[in-house]
């Protein structure tokens, strides 16, 4: 299992309905599993209230999400050593602006980024990979998983995991 | 030797929503002289306001259990263990390889008051597992009833946890007395949750705790004009 060399891990994630939130909780239990200090974000919605309000399970969840979590803080990516993102299929692009927001090139450096999307969606996770890479990350492509996501997005999370402590001991 | 730590001398977190109070070393609190005892490794006091709490974060590796003195916990975990806490019921969640959870007030109008107690595990890594139940308040008084405990299906019913440790409640009128045996060679910790309490003759208030080491009885008494309440741990 791991050594002494500690790990932090971020996870941020956009959802709207919840399942992109599972995935991403789930992914943090797995870096949990793996014993790295884990950090839960939701990046805000980029819709106006009026958008969300007219959408009843949406204002219900995103509700319910406020209070769950707070969203992304300055500190966090530097504390990181592993970034988790998890995107709906349907849309990257909150978390895709979230990436681009990341401190510059230098301050990414040997951070891993970890994008993962419900049905493991190519329109979505291609432009994380590529906004990740460009923001210095190296970026840890997740696997197709149609029989059990959750299970396989805990076991990318322990696995990411140990691939950021590995590269924490090397350094 | 029983060796007193006053509430006024402990951690304090203010965040607005939560007012916690630290016995032992926790968050940003940090002193190397308090960094638990024995086995008993958080002892926070917090108060959360009305419909506020703590949003989802990670544990493992931990015995955490919740005793509420005033107001509703609410809990959700990825566990799929969603559940209200009031006062005289006992919440112990064993965090093992990981679970990740909040914690809630459960009412929009009043405050919620309660410790909360992290024990460290005799091991690493077992199953996480939930464990809630109610009892009948009458049982701790004048009396140590049972919360916790390395027994499983106790009767009456006390939570199990994956350590060699026991928490026990009681609640004293004044002048009531209580006495407690402790074995040879191990330790214990009596903290005051409500009112006074004279602990072998020392007096507590709400919020102080005592270390003993080296004796072998414990006699509590209620004190002052109400008595109290207590929590006493029995720590290897």
């Amino acid at each position: 299992m791991s050594d002494s060399v500690p790990v932090n891990a971020l996870v941020v994630f956009y959802s709207r309905y919840g399942t992109t939130e599972k995935l991403a909780l789930a992914a943090g239990l797995g870096a949990l599993q793996a014993e790295a200090s884990i950090r839960l974000r939701r990046v805000a919605d980029r819709a106006d209230a009026g958008t969300i309000a007219a959408d009843a399970a949406w204002k219900t969840n995103l509700d319910r999400m406020n209070r769950d979590y707070v969203a992304p803080r300055p500190a966090d990516p530097l504390w990181a050593d592993v970034i988790f993102l998890a995107t709906p299929a349907e849309s990257a692009a909150e978390i895709e602006s979230y990436v681009a927001s990341l401190p510059s090139l230098g301050s990414m450096s040997g951070k891993l980024a970890a994008p993962l999307a419900p049905g493991h969606a190519d329109a979505a996770l291609k432009p994380l990979y590529a906004a990740a890479a460009l923001s210095g990350l190296i970026v840890a492509p997740s696997s197709p998983a149609p029989d059990d996501p959750i299970a396989a997005a805990t076991a990318f999370g322990r696995r990411v995991t140990e691939m950021a402590r590995a590269l924490k001991r090397a350094s | 030797m029983l060796r007193v730590r006053r509430a006024e001398e402990r951690g304090r977190s203010e965040l607005g929503w939560l007012t916690s109070y630290h016995t032992f070393s926790f968050g940003s609190y940090s002193d190397p002289d308090h960094m638990g005892f024995r086995a008993l490794r958080v002892l926070n006091d917090d108060r959360i306001a009305p419909g506020k709490g703590f949003g989802a974060h990670g544990h493992r590796d931990m015995e955490i259990l919740s005793y509420v003195l005033e107001g509703r916990l609410a809990h959700k975990d990825s566990m799929g263990e969603e559940h209200v806490l009031g006062p005289n019921e006992v919440q112990a969640m064993s965090a093992g390889s990981g679970v990740i959870h909040s914690e809630f007030n459960g009412s929009d109008t009043e405050p919620t008051h309660f410790f909360q107690i992290w024990i460290v595990p005799d091991k690493r890594g077992l199953p996480p597992s939930y464990q809630q139940f109610a009892y009948d308040p009458a049982e701790k008084r004048g009396a140590l009833r049972l919360i916790a405990g390395p027994e499983r299906n106790t009767t009456p019913r006390s939570a199990f946890i994956n350590q060699d440790a026991r928490m026990y409640a009681a609640v004293l009128g004044t002048g009531e007395t209580i006495e407690y045996a402790i074995p040879k060679g191990r330790h214990a910790w009596v903290q005051g949750a409500a009112g006074e309490i004279e602990v072998n003759g020392l007096t507590i208030r709400e919020g102080d705790g005592v270390a003993v080491s080296d004796e072998s009885l414990l006699a509590l008494r209620g004190a002052g004009p109400g008595g109290g309440e207590l929590l006493l741990f029995d720590l290897a």
